[in-house]
């Protein structure tokens, strides 16, 4: 028969849970730092290689349109510097070395800042020369005066636009969400 | 050598010191992932991602805090970021929210007691499960503090009102299922 005291005690209940034996080897944590490493190296190549395309997809409309030279040149010197400064601020895979050198409290917010200033970042610097593009894009196909363009296109630009106002307002909302998570932190410390 | 509170020298190699912390707290380690994450796949990941950071810290480890508060403040931090990556920090409740909450549908079984107690603690912000889990683990409020960074007296207020909360809830438990 259990005993009472120890069934209705939320410690013994909590630490009498059935644990798995550990499989972690130092071996396997090795791998995983090589794996670490060279999924690094393969986001970063990503990240130029979508870089590339977009910058000849730019390079062929500058051709066409040569008047719109300007438009087209500004998203591409706008997403070459996001990818430093968005990459500059991307959750590391692996936390500093000396992490547990904060306490709890200072951790989390600090996270908490990280991952506000990136929602930020990307806004500013991954999805405003989206919009930028995207407009650069409108504007080419006006300025080829064909009219009928303009019924066809219509559904993939209202979806356009439904996909940036829906975009804008969820990172605003979560953006909200992680500001008030600090305030409550920094009452905490009041 | 170990202390007391799981003290070792700072020339103790970086795997060393890891192998040690392991078996001294894996339990309690596999334990805190589930006050962290429900679904077993994603646990066993996060506890697989406890283990890598918690080897990769012990390389800057240097004695200036028990490794119990080194191992637990690592664990926490693993936790967290993982609660913030899966985007879920406006769904979870402060104590004192909870406290408002109604609890669900009461159960005797000790298994079901651990469940009840897990989905408790998985409704809290990631402080709050700081503090409960650390005192499930029969850590003292100074402890506790050292921990999470929070005062003394700020780690006590919040165990009394835990303790409130699920004596509150499991004596409940215990009474529907009699």
């Amino acid at each position: 028969m259990r005993n009472d005291s120890s069934q209705n005690d939320p410690r013994k209940v909590w630490q009498a849970q059935p644990t798995e034996p550990s499989m972690i080897t130092l071996e396997k944590i090795r791998r995983k730092v090589r794996d670490l490493n060279a999924k690094t190296r393969r986001q970063l190549l990503g990240s130029v290689a979508v870089l590339l395309f977009v910058a000849v997809f730019y390079a062929f409309g500058v051709k066409q349109f040569p008047t719109l030279r300007l438009p087209f040149a500004l998203p591409i010197a706008w997403s070459a510097l996001g990818l430093y400064f968005l990459n500059r601020g991307m959750w590391p895979q692996a936390m500093p070395g000396d992490a547990a050198l904060s306490t709890g409290l200072e951790f989390y917010r600090h996270e908490i800042q990280r991952r506000r200033d990136l929602l930020r970042r990307t806004l500013l610097w991954s999805f405003a020369p989206i919009v930028l593009a995207i407009a650069t894009f409108l504007l080419a196909v006006a300025k080829l005066g064909d009219k009928s363009l303009f019924p066809n296109a219509l559904p993939f630009m209202t979806l356009v636009v439904v996909w940036i106002v829906a975009y804008f307002v969820i990172r605003l909302r979560e953006r909200r969400d992680l500001q008030r998570e600090i305030d409550e932190l920094n009452n905490l410390e009041a | 050598m170990e202390g007391a509170k799981g003290t070792l020298s700072a020339d103790t190699s970086q795997d060393d010191l890891y192998r040690t912390a392991a078996d001294q707290f894996g339990a309690a380690l596999e334990r805190l992932a589930r006050a962290y994450e429900t679904d077993p796949d994603k646990r066993r990941d996060l506890t697989q991602e406890i283990h890598f950071q918690l080897w990769r810290s012990f390389q800057r480890f240097d004695a200036r805090c028990s490794t119990r508060t080194w191992v637990y403040r690592v664990a926490h931090h693993v936790a967290a970021s993982h609660i913030l990556r899966e985007r879920r920090v406006s769904k979870l409740v402060s104590l004192e929210e909870l406290d408002a909450l109604p609890g669900k549908q009461p159960a005797s079984d000790h298994s079901l007691n651990l469940e009840r107690l897990a989905a408790l603690i998985q409704q809290l912000k990631p402080l709050d499960r700081q503090v409960i889990v650390s005192y499930l683990e029969e850590m003292d409020a100074a402890a506790i503090a050292e921990i999470t960074g929070l005062s003394p007296g700020s780690v006590a207020m919040r165990i009394h009102r835990i303790k409130n909360i699920l004596a509150r809830r499991f004596h409940e438990g215990g009474r529907h299922a009699q």
